[in-house]
């Protein structure tokens, strides 16, 4: 930490390297060229020079400047910046216009940034400054709720988890549905665990949604893309900001357990009974099973005469959560001169999980530093450094209370020898750590050739390594039961290397013609490569996994992947009297992924936009500040598999043959997993294979009222995805099971709204409020042969895939049996058409609609299944707040999803079990205990996922500039993360769930409490 | 420094970038695939390994061959959270949507395809001496025959895929008849029959024994089935002489080889110890598994199926004896639950119901447990057993083809004749239960027989086969232990997968 704070300093210094002349005394004041109100904070430079100050609370400034012909910038965020020359006057007052800041904000589009007024396409931005403040290790997660037509979805709680994102909808079956993440102009990869960058240091996000956009990055465009831009120096003295979030979480939602270990022992029995367990089976009757007492419900209830009461309640809540602690600092530096400038920071990151022994640390680094080498040719440097650590799990609560955590000799109790769910050695005993290190650089020189022709080259490399230790000691967990000890170390490591070259022109041609072309090439080179080494077998757990030589069984496996991707783009804008726009982007793909026949794909794109305002007819209408209708076309791809599908790829297997295994190889299988959940690579090739290709129409508009007070932005697409990329099943009888083909249709369309309104905005109070709209409807439109396909896990509960593409519905449907109820009487369960247990009272009462030949036969069977749920959200909205008053800043943001179903396999708690149907509570909701109950996957478990969040709340104060001397800025504020949800799913579940929208009790989701400071110097 | 020299720097490095790999030509790693393979003697011994590799898997021999042969009988039921799948076999209403069936089909047809792999491409491998290119491609041969003498016992007309398949375009293909099925069964074991010789190369490989004890097993089905008239095998043209060839080749497996044979302690054919390592013994031809493989199929869970789940179990190796050892054979999953059907069509005395089936058992603790036929927890077989597991990890083979059941073909085939009486009683003694009535007329020694196969072969996955091919299916399972049967008595429902996927092929 000290060697980093030196280099801060040495820095800063170099920076500041000031030169000493003849000074001029100058002073005088700021003010708002509107209300006349004194504007504090307002930077003033002077130009050519890093020089400078800052005016006071009052908006008075004193400086000295180099000479009498100096030319103060007056800049302050909000307005427009000013110069004033010095022209030998000691006292100069300015007053600075208010900035139609949306109007001339300029937006990071690939290869370049346009005006915010100039944009054709559709473009969603978000500041830096406007994420939530809460412990967020990826920033993915932070997006939620941020811009319309993103969806977020962070199914965990788990510190370090990622999150999912999807742009206008999912659009492919089986290929990659995550956007593209560039960064600074790399494009990095899949969205969804952004762990590198730290949340502080980003400027901007801006999210690439249409074809016209999006389509400069051609085949990895369908999936959307986000461009995040990170914080570079700025002309001016150094300014080193520091920042801390201390967080303190606690659960959000309480788990819904057995709270009387009474009731879960009489529950326990009655579902042995009900089950057709005998007599010495049903658990709770005061027997030893398994070298384990029961006690009986009597001795639990202290009733029993010959016995003591029970002693033991253990609550298991209590014993595996805590309240977490989690911290983050980030130090930061930048200046820079009209020749040099930099940015630097550093940040520590801790979060605890809410689970003990479970956390993640994390150090990032960034550094930028753009020279300019001569007076065309400019030079600079991106670095991101991070190392993250990653430590232990999630761990389960749900254990019965009956039996305690240790036993008499301090060891971890196991409920028979074959338990391997004691929380608490889990926790301890297991070694689950995954460390990971990236390094990702861009050098770049910028050339300008003539004054509206540049050229830009950039080499940007990334390099990453993950090593993860495993060890589950031999008592601790069944695999380690298993093996006798089972220890692993896992490694991956990814090299990336990108190099683009492309020229920007910019040319007017009189005043009413201005042409912006971009045209480059670029490729791009990726190297994944793993290896696993695996011991089975140890004498004791003392090492662990850290000499896995001495294992009995020894494995190893080992594979890389590399795939290239090269490729030609361009893109034109013309810009007619500033009123029509006209965008043309176009994109040449090679990927070495794809098949001989189809290596290269063109990905062209269009958009117009007229800028209804410019014209005369609306010009007298003053309160339209801004309308702009624009309406874009093309094709996006999609190249999101992975290498080597085109290939005819062998299996492998082992099989004993007296004196050992031998292995074997021959016709391989594409699947991604055997039943022990190892990945066979495999399969039958295909040579043909090529693009997914996503035609987008997309049409919108913005509109602006009063300067802007008032913003609409408006959307409505219509993506429609084709050729597939779709693992296909082929028939079994084949042999192979799967093979990557093109076929099939998924169509997007929906409607987008953005909007926001400062409805006070003085200096001393204003008021902003904001809302979100997302709306998305999907549809699978064709599949090949198939009209229906069950995909996803197989889930043990119900012993079958839950989820479906069906042709005509939205994609993850779900699909089992209707259900109408309880069965009250065996009469009523027979006449169901169920048999056996099935049928008996208390039982769920599944329905015959259907049979072989269309018609309900008598029998509840597979024909009677139907799709019974739409994980989908009809809509996804946000509103967010924000009220500052004086120093004062009071922010809110809510966060809904609605409308969609969840399949919630955690359905039956112990709140729900009480419930029970019994021949004394004949309920018809909740079926009566039975242990050996084969559920069905049915519309019981089906439940409304709807839910409305108080995201964040934030409420800050900022001190006046230099109340402490030195400081410029000081900043504290409280916030508070995951406050309240309104919600009627399950209580004790988080309604928020994956893409397909199952519950299967997920790593808790924290509320979380912060305290921050943010400090200028 | 001239900006240009940094541009021409930077078209040179981009040109040097692309020059690289403009063709995007795949470098594939650590990939072997046909273009590679079949090169060398060590090649074809792989593709040999590979395609046994395919028995033992979970869905087929591992587990799921038993649960498709076992649950529609009267030996197994299943546990009442078991899959709807099993309870479709056990309530004998299969349909398409079976996932038990379709699993076993799915393996049975992979196996086929590594079989024809080797058939097509082991006789082009250069410089391999020819005894072991034979002994391969006979594997090869044997491995077809036995897995589409399974698909033609299960669904009936199946596709008959003789061909490797590389392209896409070989998928659709029709439905062969059963008699085509048959063809190609026979002449492949005929094939395999020359090619093969009677040394055992290893456990878990087939010698030319497992070939003539599976080629009369084939004749016996086409032979009864005919005799009985069971739907399907109206194009058998003589019973008579099927049963005559599935006699000789009983007879060659009885009479003419020396590396398989009797076993005489019940307990010992099921001894992962003897089975294994005893030069001769029970198990002609066996899934291979062991306890140290690191996968499931590389070992076997088997056992826990049969155990019940209660807690581990301490029995006598032979509770006959009352000096024998105790083993602590586990516990399992209590997935299979044994029917009294069969547990009461054993007599009192029957050996293979107080030796083989487990009624009782002392926990870790010493309690004595006595099992209930009618509880959850129900008397087992202990056929998979291993006292030595590792956790789950088992040495059980599955076996396939056994000794005794080459006996009991030999018997049904040669009816009640001085040679066919000295097989079954060989059986029956062994079992403890004296000779069969040496007066019984051609039908009923032939019944008796199959009421023996079932005592004897109970759990091994043959009684499903023996009352299909008895054409009995509903007289024993419906009109004699009340089941009823809707669909799948005789040939089970093709897998919907199959047909979804199959433009060629209907049910």
């Amino acid at each position: 930490m000290k060697k980093f704070l030196s280099l801060f300093f040495l820095l800063a210094l170099l920076s500041a390297q000031a030169e000493l002349w003849a000074q001029v005394a100058v002073s005088g004041t700021v003010t708002d060229a509107t209300k006349g109100d004194p504007l504090p904070g307002v930077s003033i430079l002077i130009k050519g020079t890093s020089q400078g100050g800052v005016s006071d609370v009052n908006g008075n400034f004193n400086l000295q400047a180099p000479d009498a012909n100096s030319i103060l910038v007056f800049s302050f965020i909000g307005y427009q910046s000013k110069e004033v020359p010095v022209n030998n006057q000691s006292r100069i007052n300015v007053s600075l216009e208010v900035d139609n800041k949306a109007l001339e904000e300029v937006v990071v589009v690939g290869y370049g940034a346009v005006k915010k007024s100039d944009l054709t396409g559709s473009v969603a931005t978000l500041k830096g400054g406007d994420l939530n403040k809460t412990p967020a290790s990826s920033v993915d997660q932070l997006l939620q709720g941020k811009l319309p037509g993103v969806q977020v979805m962070t199914s965990s709680g788990q510190p370090g988890a990622g999150a999912t994102i999807r742009i206008r909808g999912a659009s492919s079956l089986n290929g990659s549905k995550d956007p593209l993440i560039v960064v600074d102009g790399y494009p990095w990869g899949d969205a969804g665990n952004l762990k590198q960058i730290n949340p502080e240091d980003i400027e901007s996000i801006e999210v690439l949604k249409d074809a016209s956009s999006a389509a400069i990055y051609g085949s990895r465009g369908a999936n959307g893309v986000i461009m995040i831009t990170t914080k570079k120096g700025r002309v001016g003295e150094t300014r080193i900001t520091f920042s801390s979030l201390n967080t303190i979480s606690t659960l959000a939602v309480k788990p819904d357990l057995w709270r009387d270990p009474i009731e879960e022992a009489i529950y326990a029995n009655e579902a042995a009974i009900n089950g057709g367990a005998i007599a010495a089976d049903i658990p709770y009757t005061g027997v030893t099973r398994a070298g384990v007492y029961y006690p009986s419900i009597a001795e639990l209830r202290g009733l029993d005469p010959d016995k003591a009461q029970w002693p033991y309640n253990t609550d298991w809540v209590d014993l595996v959560y805590r309240n977490p602690f989690s911290q983050s600092y980030t130090l930061s530096a930048s200046g820079g001169s009209e020749k040099t400038r930099y940015s630097l920071s550093g940040n520590y990151y801790k979060e605890e999980g809410l689970s003990i022994n479970n956390g993640y640390n994390k150090y990032t680094g960034k550094f930028n530093l753009d020279q300019q080498l001569s007076k065309a040719v400019t030079a600079g440097t991106n670095i991101v450094l991070a190392h993250t650590r990653n430590n232990g799990f999630g761990l389960s609560v749900d254990r019965s209370r009956i039996f305690p955590a240790y036993d008499e000799n301090g060891n971890y109790f196991q409920i028979g020898s074959t338990d391997y769910g004691n929380p608490l050695s889990l926790a301890n005993e297991v070694l689950n750590t995954t460390k990971t290190i990236d390094v990702l650089a861009t050098v770049y020189v910028d050339a300008k050739i003539k004054e509206w022709l540049q050229f830009r080259t950039q080499l940007s490399t990334k390099y990453g390594n993950s090593v993860q230790d495993v060890y589950e000691p031999a008592n601790v967990t069944f695999t380690g039961y298993e093996s006798q000890g089972y220890g692993s170390i896992a490694n991956s490591t990814y090299t990336d290397l990108l190099n683009e070259n492309y020229f920007t022109l910019n040319k007017s041609f009189g005043s009413d013609h201005v042409l912006n072309f971009i045209a480059g090439y670029s490729i791009q080179k990726t190297n994944n490569r793993f290896s696993t080494l695996t011991g089975q077998g140890f004498v004791n757990d003392v090492v662990q996994n850290e000499n896995l030589s001495a294992a009995v069984t020894k494995t190893l496996s080992n594979s890389l992947s590399r795939f290239d991707l090269a490729s030609w783009y361009g893109r034109a804008n013309y810009n007619l009297k500033d009123k029509y726009l006209f965008t043309f982007t176009g994109r040449a793909d090679g990927s070495t992924k794809f098949g001989a026949n189809n290596k290269w794909a063109f990905f062209p794109s269009g958009a117009v936009a007229w800028k209804v305002n410019e014209e005369p007819f609306l010009e007298s209408l003053a309160a339209i500040s801004e309308l702009k209708v624009r309406a874009s076309y093309g094709l996006t791809g999609n190249q999101g598999i992975s290498p080597y599908q085109t290939l005819d790829r062998f299996g492998s297997a082992r099989y004993y043959t007296g004196s050992g295994f031998q292995t074997g190889y021959g016709p391989g299988l594409a699947s991604g997993n055997n039943e022990q959940g190892l990945t066979i690579v495999g399969g039958l090739g295909n040579n043909s294979l090529k693009w997914e290709t996503t035609k987008s129409f997309d049409i919108g508009f913005d509109l602006g009222l009063l300067d802007q007070r008032f913003t609409l932005t408006a959307d409505y697409y219509l993506k429609s995805t084709s050729d597939l990329l779709r693992l296909k099943t082929i028939a079994p009888s084949a042999g192979y099971d799967q093979q990557w083909i093109n076929d099939g249709e998924v169509k997007n369309t929906g409607v987008e709204l953005g909007l926001n309104a400062d409805v006070l905005s003085g200096t001393e109070l204003s008021w902003s409020i904001g809302a979100n709209f997302t709306l998305n409807r999907n549809k699978v439109v064709a599949m090949g042969e198939s009209d229906q396909v069950l995909i996803g896990t197989t889930y043990e509960t119900v012993r079958q895939q839950i989820s479906t593409y069906t042709v005509g519905q939205p994609m993850y449907m779900f699909y089992g049996y209707k259900t109408d109820g309880i069965i009250q009487t065996l009469e009523e369960g027979v006449n169901a058409g169920l048999t056996g247990t099935e049928a008996q009272p208390g039982e769920i009462k599944y329905l015959d609609i259907s049979g072989p030949d269309g018609e309900p036969d008598g029998v509840v069977d597979s024909f009677d299944r139907i799709l019974i749920g739409n994980p989908n959200p009809d809509f996804i909205y946000s509103f967010n707040t924000n009220l500052t008053f004086k120093g004062f800043d009071l922010s809110a943001q809510l966060y809904g999803v609605y409308g969609n179903d969840v399949f919630d396999f955690r359905k039956m708690t112990p709140s729900k079990q009480i419930q029970r149907w019994t021949p004394d509570n004949l309920s018809n909701e909740y079926p009566r205990a039975n242990s050996t109950r084969g559920y069905k996957s049915s519309d019981f478990f089906i439940t409304d996922g709807s839910f409305l969040r108080v995201q964040n709340i934030t409420l800050g104060y900022n001190f006046r500039p230099e109340l402490i001397k030195g400081v410029r800025s000081l900043r504290v504020y409280f916030s508070g993360n995951n406050l309240y949800t309104f919600t009627k799913f399950n209580t004790g579940f988080d309604p928020e769930m994956g893409e397909l929208g199952i519950n299967q009790g997920a790593y808790p989701r924290p509320r979380a409490l912060s305290l921050g400071i943010n400090v200028g110097f | 420094m001239n900006y240009k020299n940094y541009i021409y720097t930077a078209l040179l490095l981009a040109a040097t970038l692309t020059t690289s790999c403009s063709d995007m030509e795949e470098e594939p790693y650590g990939i072997i695939n046909s273009v590679s393979f079949y090169k060398t003697a060590d090649d074809a011994e792989s593709a040999i390994i590979y395609a046994y590799a395919n028995l033992p898997e979970v869905g087929y021999y591992s587990r799921g061959y038993y649960m498709v042969t076992e649950l529609p009988t009267e030996n197994l039921t299943q546990k009442g959270d078991a899959g709807v799948g099993n309870f479709e076999l056990d309530e004998l209403r299969t349909t398409a949507t079976n996932s038990n069936l379709q699993d076993l089909w799915t393996y049975m047809y992979r196996g086929i395809s590594r079989a024809n792999a080797i058939i097509t491409n082991v006789p082009n491998v250069p410089n391999m001496a020819e005894a072991d290119q034979n002994q391969i491609i006979g594997e090869g041969y044997f491995l077809r025959a036995l897995h589409y003498f399974n698909l033609v016992r299960l669904f009936g007309e199946v596709p008959l895929r003789l061909e490797n398949i590389t392209e896409a375009s070989q998928v659709p293909i029709a439905k062969s008849s059963i008699q085509e099925v048959y063809n190609t069964i026979i002449s492949d074991l005929q094939q395999a029959e020359s090619l093969l010789t009677a040394e055992k190369i290893s456990e878990g490989r087939a010698n030319r024994v497992a070939i003539q004890a599976l080629l009369a097993k084939v004749y016996l089905h086409l032979a009864s089935s005919k005799s009985s008239g069971s739907p399907g095998y109206e194009f058998v043209s003589s019973a008579d002489d099927m049963y005559a060839q599935a006699k000789t080749y009983a007879g060659k497996v009885i009479n003419e080889q020396s590396t398989y044979g009797f076993t005489e302690s019940l307990v010992d054919i099921w001894n992962t110890e003897v089975y294994k390592t005893a030069t001769v013994s029970e198990h002609i031809f066996d899934a291979a598994v062991d306890r140290s493989g690191e996968i499931e199929s590389n070992y076997s869970k088997l056992p826990n199926m049969f155990l019940p789940s209660d807690r581990a179990m301490i029995i006598p190796y032979d509770p006959l004896n009352s000096a024998s050892a105790k083993i602590n054979i586990g516990q399992g999953w209590g997935h299979f639950r044994t029917e009294s059907a069969i547990y009461n069509a054993y007599a009192d005395n029957d050996k293979r119901k107080t030796q083989l089936i487990v009624s009782k058992y002392t926990s870790e603790d010493g309690t004595t447990y006595n099992l209930d036929i009618t509880s959850s927890s129900r008397p087992f077989s202990r056929k998979y057993i291993d006292p030595l597991r590792v956790g789950d990890k088992s040495s059980v083979n599955s076996s396939i083809i056994r000794y005794s059941d080459i006996l009991l073909v030999y018997a049904e085939a040669a009816g009640p004749t001085a040679e066919g009486y000295a097989a079954i009683n060989k059986i029956r003694a062994r079992a403890g239960i004296g000779d069969l009535n040496p007066a019984l007329g051609l039908e009923a020694f032939r019944d008796a027989v199959i009421e023996e196969r079932a005592l004897e072969l109970a759990f091994e996955g043959h009684r499903l086969f023996d009352l299909r091919r008895t054409n009995s299916v509903e007289e024993i399972l419906e009109y004699k232990y009340g089941k009823s049967i809707t669909s799948g008595a005789y040939f089970f429902p093709i897998p919907q997968v199959e047909i979804d996927m199959n433009p060629l092929i209907q049910q």
